[in-house]
């Protein structure tokens, strides 16, 4: 009988420390210009497993204003990396996680996004235009825990959300968009911090989601396509929001993610005996953590933070 | 030193051949066994870059892996520096495309890209600009900041009033030919549907009829199926470029549902137990289903439409129920998508409930409960059970 499988959580931790350090690696160098959202991946999974206090927080703190554009009020990626949405949510988050909003100056921040807000309600990743739904998600979730909200029209942002509801009741990236499980994750997380998710079809959208389950216990993100970690998270936490996660088997997509383990060198991969990277690793432990699996950190689904973290910004205020 | 050289040399070749359209990184024992290059510079280097780390023939590019660390990190240093300083757009154009061909993904240099074009309008430019996106997708085809900067460039063009047809027409072969490659690649699809607002409605049903085959050959693609959804929508809501009138249900529309029905159908019964036909259908259906009810209420003296689809439906759905068992589980899957399919009908259309159940027990196949319990794997069907409204029947 096969051995029951179980998180490698110190090799992880490890894993994602040293490759904090390694800034001059090939696998650094290429993800350079996203550095923030691999701290975001990096750390969250840290605290889910009780070790955010392995990384100095001064110093993460200090790279992270480094990244700032005073200008504008933008994040970029790394250093001299010109500011997105992308990384201003991510340095938002990580700031959350170390409790320092306190080095923002919040207003700036907020104008910053508020600022790509567009007249039909869409939001843009930067100066340059591009609008996705993502981007109406890193709006939204960035001025809550900011306390923001009210800088953009909250209703025209979620009109052009829905706007972007399909038929078979996904979401697409803009109107007219096929339906895929990360885009699905955006629109309603999007929904769920404007307390918006009665335009929801529940049942249809949960069928649509828990359809996504494969025969491996793995979860995919569009039909006929091959189970991906990443999509533990994404699938699942759109379930929990809508109400609909007893319809997956938590049991074959836990032990999907644990087989995901490099339980040697530490990491998780999209599947099975591929290379592990940060990414993956974080959406491996937030799925499991969606599930309450004992030792990892419970999450709040639509903030994609710790729960404790959340509860910090919206209980204290 | 030997890392800046390694950066003109790779620049020069780029400049000296601007048609390139493919650029491959290989392993270092895979560049001793190509043949012979073109010389594209004529430094005294050249002869020993040539032949170890850069190869370039026919508008091919190789890069020899072995230097790629050291060549990104030339590149990212002279475009930082040519963006800081107050360097020739030229040189900081130059570092960019050569920054960019290693590193899709980098925004900023994108961006810079975008600032030296926005100065002054030049199609020329612009057009060269969807040529180095199109290397790039050639062996980056899932890249976001490409397909993202390619829609810029043609925002630019759109915006000058250019005449977008013939544009909007090789855009979408070049979809075609990245998706023929890149299967079920989201954001290549994501760009072809968003092109369809900028095309007439002839354009929306030639890209209808030329899709036809690549569809067919690609059953379990839901992409290409989706765009297929949004061609139809554009025709019925009428959103398109010359603002021609919608066509209504009376016209070709009409014909050109019934035929999209049929031809589901027919691969539904070819290719077994794929849900992306079966996604087709429950998007076709209901939009056909809706149209003829309301049909119905404006000339009640013409014959039911509704009834002998049901009866068609319902006729589809026990051929795939009592098609036999094959090992590799695509008769179940099947069964299970044709009862979900009539689940979704009755749930999203209310008004025919009634006629649906009416017919399954015409032809004896009991109830739509029934039908879900038959077909359905017992560990999914409490959630089924609960949308028809029923006590939990599994256990």
């Amino acid at each position: 009988m096969a051995e029951e499988a179980e998180l490698a959580a110190d090799q992880h931790v490890r894993y994602i420390v040293t490759v904090e350090k390694k800034k001059d690696s090939f696998e650094s160098l290429v993800m350079e210009h996203i550095r923030l959202n691999g701290a975001y991946w990096g750390l969250t999974t840290l605290d889910l497993l009780h070790k955010l206090h392995a990384v100095e927080a001064a110093e993460v703190v200090d790279w992270i204003m480094s990244c700032y554009h005073p200008e504008s009020g933008g994040f970029g990626g790394n250093v001299g990396h010109d500011p997105h949405v992308l990384y201003t949510l991510s340095a938002v988050q990580v700031l959350c996680l170390f409790d320092r909003l306190d080095v923002l100056d919040v207003e700036k921040v907020a104008d910053y996004v508020a600022g790509l807000q567009n007249e039909d309600g869409s939001f843009s990743g930067d100066i340059w235009g591009e609008v996705d739904t993502r981007f109406s998600y890193i709006a939204l979730c960035t001025l809550s825990l900011l306390h923001r909200l009210h800088k953009i029209d909250v209703q025209k942002a979620v009109d052009f959300v829905v706007s972007c509801k399909n038929l078979d009741g996904g979401f697409g990236a803009m109107p007219g968009g096929e339906s895929h499980a990360g885009q699905i994750f955006c629109c309603v997380g999007a929904l769920a911090i404007t307390g918006s998710l009665h335009h929801i079809d529940r049942d249809r959208l949960g069928w649509w989601l828990c359809e996504r389950q494969c025969k491996d216990g793995g979860l995919n993100g569009r039909p006929e396509k091959l189970a991906d970690v990443c999509y533990s998270w994404w699938v699942l936490s759109s379930l929990i929001m809508i109400d609909r996660v007893h319809w997956i088997d938590k049991k074959n997509l836990t032990k999907f993610i644990l087989n995901c383990q490099d339980k040697e060198n530490g990491g998780i991969s999209d599947r099975p005996d591929n290379a592990v990277d940060i990414y993956h690793t974080y959406f491996g432990v937030a799925g499991l953590s969606l599930m309450e699996y004992p030792g990892v950190k419970p999450m709040d689904p639509a903030y994609a933070l710790p729960l404790d973290v959340v509860n910090r910004i919206f209980l204290r205020k | 030193m030997l890392a800046q050289d390694l950066l003109g040399h790779f620049e020069r070749i780029l400049h000296a051949d601007p048609l390139i359209d493919e650029v491959g990184f290989l392993h270092p024992t895979q560049f001793s066994s190509l043949g012979c290059g073109e010389a594209g510079d004529s430094s005294p280097q050249a002869s020993v870059f040539q032949h170890r780390y850069f190869w370039c023939r026919d508008h091919k590019l190789a890069i020899s892996a072995e230097i790629l660390p050291e060549l990104y990190r030339a590149a990212r240093d002279a475009y930082y520096n040519s963006r800081n300083g107050s360097s020739q757009a030229a040189n900081l154009m130059s570092h960019a495309k050569a920054l960019l061909i290693l590193c899709p993904d980098m925004l900023t240099a994108w961006n810079s890209r975008k600032m030296v074009l926005s100065e002054k309008y030049d199609l020329v430019k612009l057009k060269d600009e969807l040529q180095l996106c199109a290397l790039i997708l050639s062996y980056s085809p899932k890249n976001e900041s490409t397909w993202s900067h390619r829609r810029w460039v043609l925002k630019q063009i759109a915006e000058q009033h250019q005449d977008m047809a013939e544009l909007v027409e090789k855009e979408s072969v070049l979809v075609k030919e990245i998706a023929e490659r890149s299967k079920m690649n989201y954001r290549a699809w994501r760009h072809r549907c968003w092109l369809i607002p900028y095309m007439t409605s002839k354009q929306v049903l030639d890209e209808l009829k030329k899709s036809t085959r690549w569809c067919e050959l690609h059953v379990a693609d839901n992409c290409c199926f989706h765009y297929r959804r949004a061609l139809l929508l554009a025709l019925l809501d009428g959103h398109l470029e010359n603002g021609e009138d919608s066509l209504t249900w009376e016209s070709e529309t009409y014909l050109l549902w019934k035929d999209e029905l049929r031809w589901d159908e027919m691969l539904i019964r070819r290719y077994r137990g794929r849900e992306s036909l079966w996604n087709h259908r429950q998007f076709l259906s209901q939009r056909w289903i809706q149209q003829l009810l309301a049909l119905e209420e404006t000339g009640p003296s013409t014959t039911s439409q509704v009834d002998p689809f049901i009866t068609q439906e319902i006729c589809l759905l026990s051929e795939c129920l009592n098609d036999p068992a094959d090992e590799f589980e695509e008769s179940r899957v099947q069964a299970e998508l044709s009862a979900l399919y009539i689940l979704w009908i009755s749930k999203q259309v209310p008004a025919l409930k009634g006629k649906l159940e009416e017919r399954l027990h015409f032809v004896s196949m009991g109830r739509l409960k029934d039908v879900l319990v038959r077909a359905c794997r017992p560990e999914k069907l409490r959630p089924w059970m609960n949308l028809l409204g029923l006590a939990d029947q599994s256990q």
